[in-house]
């Protein structure tokens, strides 16, 4: 046993509590300085809980590829269940779960995605209608309003979209400070967090199963939302969901897609105003397509080689989600003559990943002309494997969708000095530092 | 020219059969999880290159490869 390789151990740890100070404290810095002072494999600690931090593209595969029974998806993240509700997703057994994902891989087929582009397209163009000829915003806030429209209008249909309130926002918000580091961490303590919470998700429920009740008595033709799919799907089986459920899909594939989404556009754009040379390169290809009479929803969908490479870029230094965790279930979990005993926490960290030098050189450079590496699990800021996020598409359509609009008119820059735009984790979202104010200025054509 | 489907990756996502639908074909799963795609002629003809290669590339997934 004692030639047996084993995970470098992080240095720093404090009696009972491990390494949690430094976790909270900044979480991706510390997973970023576990991987410089141990390499591929790091090992710290949270409260008694091993967690390895697997630092490579290789590593990364490994877990992966790994199967269910081999590392759990669901051990890890039980702190969701009361956020989507029991009987949805890691709520649910494993096998009603795998066949909840393919109902969301059915809603995204390319004839929906085009129904969506058009609904995406309308939105953001609207959005913009009377933005004016110049004018300073703050992106961070402006996306999260104008991704719940597009995200709401795809999910929910027009009914739902045009009720929409700030309210619904509100309820998400409150979801989403639940899940901040420390919270899941102590997911099981008494806290105002959880309390507000569980009445957000409560609330929700209600206006999400007022909408399902209505479209079940309407005798219009369904619009094409998914909504509808969910409501259409059908188990192995042969039986649909109950109805009481499909809030619960709609809030689990809303989570997945609000927050990353919007901080993604407001990181591109923050891109874009850092770097007046690229965003030439990405007005140039906008203007190549869009401005040629095609409308927005046909360029958005169309093949953008250099706005994708430039949004490829944002998510590779922004990846939205900084960790992906499983748990060795069932046996000892092999790597490369490593064995981590069942319960040891897996961590890929995509902002780690995206920094290994044998990948990216110079990793901390904004470099859109990076090509993609060979190897399929390097980046990975949507994850891996079968667990990959399904939505990526759908999320690069909203991207596309946003930038094309905004680039098609205005010209973006910086209104404050650069150094003061930073990156912070207020939860478990990298996201930059508010106020994130840039300014608009009408091109000229 | 062959083409490579890693099962491992794919979700479903359908955007081979929309592209190259004479060489791609997404099927029903045995335990009802992700459709799977099947690959109806693992060397299409030089014909069918073009397509082919659109659908690797429209892969949300990177879950195809040409060899």
């Amino acid at each position: 046993m004692s030639d047996q390789p084993r995970p470098k151990i992080v240095s720093g740890a404090q009696p009972e509590v491990g390494h949690y100070e430094e976790f909270m404290s900044h979480a991706a810095h510390f997973l970023y300085r576990a991987y410089q002072e141990c390499g591929e494999l790091a090992e710290f600690d949270l409260f008694g809980a091993r967690h390895v931090l697997m630092a490579s593209a290789d590593a990364q595969e490994a877990v992966y590829r790994a199967t269910d029974e081999q590392v759990s998806a669901a051990a890890p993240y039980q702190y969701m269940v009361p956020v989507f509700g029991e009987g949805i997703q890691y709520g649910a057994p494993l096998e009603i779960e795998r066949q909840q994902v393919r109902f969301m891989s059915d809603s995204l087929r390319p004839k929906r995605m085009k129904t969506y582009a058009q609904v995406i397209a309308q939105e953001v163009e609207d959005y913009i209608a009377d933005w004016g000829d110049e004018g300073e915003r703050e992106f961070h806030d402006t996306f999260k309003e104008l991704v719940l429209r597009t995200s709401t209008h795809c999910l929910m249909g027009p009914e739902f979209r045009k009720r929409l309130t700030g309210e619904f926002g509100h309820l998400f918000e409150q979801l989403e400070e639940a899940i901040s580091p420390e919270a899941v961490i102590n997911f099981k303590s008494e806290t105002e967090a959880f309390a507000n919470r569980d009445e957000a998700r409560a609330r929700l429920q209600e206006m999400l199963m007022q909408a399902v009740e209505e479209r079940l008595a309407s005798t219009d033709e369904p619009p094409t939302d998914m909504l509808q799919s969910f409501l259409d799907a059908r188990y192995k089986d042969g039986e649909a969901m109950p109805h009481e459920l499909i809030p619960g899909m709609i809030i689990w594939i809303m989570f997945g897609g609000f927050h990353t989404s919007s901080n993604t556009a407001a990181w591109s754009c923050l891109e874009l105003a850092r770097h007046p040379e690229y965003q030439r390169e990405v007005m140039a290809e906008v203007d190549s397509i869009y401005g040629n009479g095609e409308d927005l929803s046909f360029a958005s969908l169309r093949e953008m080689p250099v706005t994708e490479g430039f949004v490829m870029e944002t998510l590779r230094l922004h990846p939205p989600l900084l960790t992906l965790m499983r748990q060795v279930v069932n046996q000892p979990f092999e790597y490369r003559g490593n064995t981590f005993e069942v319960g040891t926490n897996l961590v890929i960290s995509p902002y780690v990943s995206h920094r290994l030098p044998e990948h990216f050189p110079d990793p901390e450079t904004f470099n859109p002309h990076r090509p993609q590496p060979d190897h399929l699990f390097a980046l990975i800021p949507f994850g891996g494997g079968k667990r990959k996020c399904v939505g990526n598409a759908f999320a690069f359509l909203q991207v596309k969708s946003i930038l094309t609009a905004l680039l098609s008119r205005y010209e973006l820059s910086l209104v404050d000095p650069p150094e003061t735009y930073r990156e912070v984790m207020p939860s478990l979202i990298l996201r930059p530092s508010d106020p994130c104010n840039l300014r608009y200025t009408l091109r000229n054509k | 020219m062959r083409v490579i489907a890693d099962l491992d990756l794919c979700q479903g996502h359908g955007m081979c059969e929309d592209a190259a639908p004479e060489v791609f074909r997404v099927t029903e799963s045995a335990d009802g999880s992700y459709d799977q795609v099947e690959v109806l002629i693992a060397k299409p003809d030089a014909g069918l290159r073009a397509k082919v290669e659109e659908a690797v590339r429209f892969c949300p997934n990177r879950a195809l490869s040409l060899k």
